[in-house]
């Protein structure tokens, strides 16, 4: 009976999990197949295809404005993450306080995070117009004049990453401020009690604390950052020259422009195995921070 | 005391300095939406204007030709917020029947290679999505699933499935297993039990993972980019109003506004639930 039992139980299990899977799988067979494609010299519209190994690597690898794409990620995700961790923490923080507003318009911080990041992208752009746009009209107050935002190449990156930090900024507030609220009130206060001041608190208490939280945000954020198209095709499709070219939207253009489908795949390979790495390397910082707090 | 007012005060005069930096780039769009052309290129920018409907009507095509400021342009921007919503809907739908069964099996059994499973699940969070495009715009072309609203249904599920999963197993470890063993012990099947008691408590949080995957769907731009192209979503649609060259602004403004409206009225209707769906269930 017991044994019949379990059998059914096994069928069920079956039937719940197969058609995730079978959709999900089917996506990892193109995964295997677009790493195929990046050995061979594939082109859209030819139907000779030969397998040539590594070459697209060796080639990509000998070309400067390749490396150029691989720098222009990295500047990229990594300074929107860094200055989304410190906003995000400072806002979280001012959201924590007993201040009337910060009450009132907590939900206000969601904003940014659920319009489509295509219109954000666009909506900046029609802000950003050097000669017309309004955030110049509101840096003329403080004597900046005519800055350039997308349109030159010295700026184009500070723009759109300014882009990405408005957008996701409030991603690392939510978190932290779920980690600040987790902190027990009796902590706080017999610190207090003991005489620590309020920078003290943030530094040896807090900080620590929402450590853990902060590292999380960071693993999505950077993943996404990294991988990071919509935002950039959508304002500068990474130029002025290749000031922006970011490995997502340079394989777009080499495999849907340029048709060269295999060098377009073997791009996206080098900008998936640098997720992978960055993303371990955060998941295990993650682990140890967590195991020193709890 | 009265230093305590101060602090309180420039506390709320930075919380207000926050929100108007969240708000006010869509409070501005939303004025340019309802702008004329002179208005929105001028330089001041201008903060009290005439507002007109002119730009939706371009927009929606509503406007007599040679009836406005922008001549003959055809603009076809009603059928992209169909489509975007016929895609989301249905990728909604197909990721609810395939998930949540999967996330329950998740929740409530133990099996072999379970947390390699649920980890293989997330990580579709991290999966670079460009590479599958190349290869499934092939594969797309070859079985004329290309513009296809089933073909974009499907491919959606890349970034739905896994989000519906992974939020379904959450919100089913919250129902307390009490219930499902009483049902058991009644003589309820597996089925039966799944249907009449999971299900129920499980509406709340169904209703709320839809609706944030609802909005994924809604964001997403690269895949209808590369794989359609009469059957475009409205994230497609709304760059080629950027492509005429001329300076498009006052159009492309209100396009914007209607691609913001529908996720602005869903958080509405869902705060609490899109703040655990947003950080992948690490918030309750």
């Amino acid at each position: 009976m017991a044994h019949r039992k379990a059998r059914s139980g096994n069928a069920f299990l079956l039937v719940s999990l197969l058609p995730a899977v079978l959709i999900l799988g089917g996506f990892v067979l193109l995964f295997f197949w677009g790493f195929y494609q990046s050995l061979t010299d594939m082109r859209f519209g030819r139907t000779r295809v030969d397998f040539e190994g590594l070459g697209n690597y060796t080639r990509l690898f000998g070309r400067g404005r390749f490396w150029d794409s691989v720098s222009a990620t990295a500047i990229y995700a990594f300074s929107a993450v860094a200055c989304e961790a410190i906003l995000g923490l400072a806002i979280a923080k001012l959201f924590n306080t007993r201040a009337l507003l910060a009450r009132w318009f907590r939900p206000t911080i969601l904003l940014p995070l659920v319009l489509p990041p295509l219109s954000v992208a666009l909506m900046w752009t029609t802000m950003m117009n050097p000669e017309t746009g309004v955030l110049n009209y509101f840096l003329s107050f403080i004597g900046i004049s005519n800055f350039s935002w997308t349109s030159k190449s010295e700026t184009a990156m500070f723009a759109v990453v300014f882009i990405d930090v408005w957008t996701f900024t409030p991603f690392f507030a939510l978190i932290i401020f779920a980690g600040l609220r987790g902190i027990a009130p009796e902590i706080i206060e017999g610190a207090r009690m003991s005489g620590a001041k309020a920078w003290g608190i943030f530094w040896r208490i807090e900080l620590p604390m929402v450590l853990p939280y902060i590292l999380l945000a960071s693993l999505f954020r950077l993943i996404d950052s990294l991988n990071q198209f919509d935002i950039i095709f959508g304002t500068t499709q990474g130029g002025p020259g290749n000031a922006t070219d970011v490995l997502s939207v340079s394989a777009y253009f080499t495999a849907f422009q340029n048709l060269y489908f295999g060098r377009g795949a073997a791009i996206m390979i080098v900008n998936w195995l640098i997720v992978l790495i960055s993303a371990i390397v955060l998941v295990k910082l993650w682990q140890f921070t967590r195991k020193r707090v709890i | 005391m009265q230093s305590r007012g101060l602090a309180s005060a420039m506390l709320n005069a930075l919380v207000l300095l926050v929100v108007m930096a969240l708000a006010f780039p869509i409070i501005w769009i939303v004025m340019n939406s309802f702008k004329e052309a002179a208005d929105i290129n001028a330089y001041p920018p201008v903060f009290l204007f005439d507002p007109t409907l002119e730009n939706y009507k371009v927009l929606f095509d509503l406007a007599d030709a040679e009836a406005t400021n922008y001549g003959t342009l055809k603009i076809e921007f009603f059928k992209p917020v169909i489509s975007s919503v016929i895609i989301s809907i249905g990728a909604v739908l197909l990721s609810v029947i395939a998930g949540v069964p999967a996330g329950y099996a998740l929740a409530r059994y133990e099996f072999r290679g379970k947390e390699d499973l649920a980890f293989f699940i997330l990580s579709f969070r991290f999966a670079p999505v460009l590479l599958v495009i190349i290869p499934m715009f092939q594969f797309f072309q070859a079985v004329g699933l290309y513009d296809s609203y089933l073909g974009m249904i499907w491919v959606y599920q890349i970034v739905t499935l896994p989000m519906i999963i992974w939020l379904s197993r959450s919100y089913v470890e919250d129902i307390p297993l009490e219930m499902e063993e009483a049902a058991a012990i009644c003589g309820a099947k597996r089925p039966q039990i799944m249907l009449q008691v999971v299900l129920p408590l499980l509406r709340p949080g169904l209703v709320g993972a839809s609706l944030l995957v609802f909005l994924l769907a809604w964001h997403n731009f690269a895949l209808g980019l590369i794989l359609t192209a009469k059957n475009t979503p409205v994230t497609v649609a709304l760059l080629k109003l950027l492509n005429p060259g001329v300076s498009f602004y006052p159009v492309v403004s209100a396009g914007l506004v209607v691609s913001m409206i529908v996720p602005i009225l869903l958080i509405m209707l869902g705060q609490r639930h899109l703040e655990r769906g947003l950080t992948f269930g690490a918030l309750k």
